[in-house]
């Protein structure tokens, strides 16, 4: 055990000390985990809402679709999204592969699933009395997907916490779509594999695993605490009123 | 598209070619998945059952341990590890650093979280009345566990069907423990890591179509297991 000891005893002074690499690294980490879930949950979320309260045909298997997806290796979600990527290929003409702009691309795609189907499935949990009241009532589709987002909140907040710790933790897609290019497009996650593979620099792998570590602590735990908060927070829906 | 069309008329050769570097990857991925879900398994069920269906303190401590974990990025536990390995770590002597031993020890420890953290939930999802009426009529320990498990098997299920799918996907570990060594101890999905790398985009594509196959059948296979409510009996002896 000494050693491992020594080792996080090297890793210490590299965090404290305000390393600019780590500071970097952990800023497009932020970046990576913020703009994926975000332009993920604007994209999912009302797809979610209409597989979960939608009464079309189709609705099953476009449910099942969203969990099949969730299932998918992200390498290989990482090399489909780079060919399409590449200058030869359909999106070519973006010019964003081995960009951040292509992890941001490839980090949304995976952290969809996670927004669609958990939401789709909190959803279809609620019971169903509530929102056949609700239709009863009047409550227009708007309304209807309001109500059912703010009472099936723990769910949702649920699929947000999913999505975020996949982008916080991913490092297959990152490496292959990005390039995982030190000081730019490098995540905590993938700089972890970097260091140890490519310069068996351990104190700095160390240093920055514990530095995810707390970052992954700290998103998680916030979203988790207002997840549980049931009466504290109110999101603030106007809903049939 | 006609990228697309390139890569693909290289990339489905390969598959039926018998290429024997692709079907020892196919192999080595097979062997790692299931001796990683399986000891994962045996290690965590117990664990799973008694946080799920024990009563002492520090149970709920437990659980939330549990499902912190699952929430721990792999190349962290591949970090980790890998410390342990290295000749001057702690388990140095044993000569496990880049070798197949430990891709299977880093999917093993990966896999344990799914089990301990799934079951334990899916125990605890069982009507309280059951258990209860059991130890009412006496039954043991044994018996309580194994008809927990009879009972929650969809839940049991879902929870093995989890590790497998994160030891078939899963790179961050096993590139840092395994080194991703070219035709040693590679999996599929390190695999493609490797050839998107190299920039073999058709190879990543041929090995990516091999593993969603593989996926689909391994994972299909248990989730029609978990569906036939009826149909196949898990023969536990039981509260007979």
């Amino acid at each position: 055990m000494g050693y491992l000891w020594h080792e996080l005893r090297s890793a210490f002074p590299l965090i404290t000390s305000g390393n600019a690499y780590i500071l970097s690294v952990t800023w497009v980490t932020i970046k990576v985990a913020l703009v994926s879930t975000g332009v993920a949950l604007v994209l999912g979320l009302p797809i979610g809402l209409t597989i979960g309260l939608g009464r079309f045909r189709g609705r099953r298997a476009l449910h099942v679709l969203a969990n099949v997806s969730l299932a998918l290796p992200p390498v290989l979600v990482g090399v489909v999204v780079l060919i399409f990527l590449l200058p030869q290929g359909l999106f070519g003409g973006l010019r964003i592969e081995f960009t951040l702009r292509g992890v941001y691309v490839a980090q949304t795609i995976l952290a969809l699933p996670y927004i669609v189907a958990l939401s789709a499935a909190a959803i279809q949990a609620l019971p169903p009395g509530l929102l056949a009241q609700a239709r009863v009532l009047g409550a227009g589709r708007r309304q209807l997907s309001l109500l059912a987002l703010r009472e099936a909140k723990i769910g949702v907040i649920a699929a947000v916490i999913a999505a975020l710790g996949s982008a916080l933790s991913e490092v297959g897609a990152v490496i292959i779509v990005g390039g995982n290019i030190e000081n730019y497009d490098q995540t905590l996650a993938s700089a972890v594999v970097a260091q140890v593979s490519n310069y068996a620099d351990y104190p700095n792998a160390v240093a920055i695993g514990l530095v995810l570590l707390a970052l992954i602590l700290v998103l998680i735990g916030v979203l988790t605490v207002l997840q549980q908060r049931t009466g504290g927070i109110q999101l603030r829906f106007r809903t049939s009123t | 598209m006609r990228l697309w069309w390139e890569e693909l008329k290289v990339a489905v050769p390969l598959i039926f070619h018998g290429n024997p570097y692709l079907l020892s990857i196919i192999w080595f991925t097979v062997q790692v998945a299931v001796v990683a879900t399986v000891v994962a398994a045996a290690i965590g069920l117990p664990i799973g059952l008694t946080i799920g269906l024990g009563r002492f303190r520090g149970r709920r401590v437990l659980q939330i341990l549990a499902n912190a974990s699952l929430g721990l990025p792999p190349v962290l536990a591949g970090l980790f590890l890998f410390l342990l390995f290295v000749p001057q770590g702690p388990l140095g002597g044993y000569n496990l650093i880049l070798s197949k031993k430990a891709v299977f020890i880093a999917q093993t420890l990966l896999a344990l979280p799914y089990i301990v953290a799934l079951t334990a939930a899916a125990v605890q999802g069982l009507p309280p009345g059951l258990l209860a009426q059991a130890r009412a009529l006496g039954a043991g320990r044994a018996q309580l566990y194994a008809l927990a498990v009879r009972e929650a098997r969809i839940g049991v299920l879902a929870a093995v069907i989890a590790a497998l799918g994160s030891a078939l996907s899963e790179v961050g570990a096993i590139v840092i423990v395994g080194g991703n060594v070219y035709g040693f101890d590679q999996t599929l999905a390190s695999a493609i890591l490797f050839d998107a790398n190299a920039a073999r985009y058709a190879q990543a594509i041929a090995i990516g179509i091999v593993l969603i196959g593989l996926i689909l059948i391994l994972m299909g296979g248990l989730g029609v297991l978990q569906q036939r409510g009826g149909g196949i009996r898990l023969r536990f002896r039981s509260v007979t």
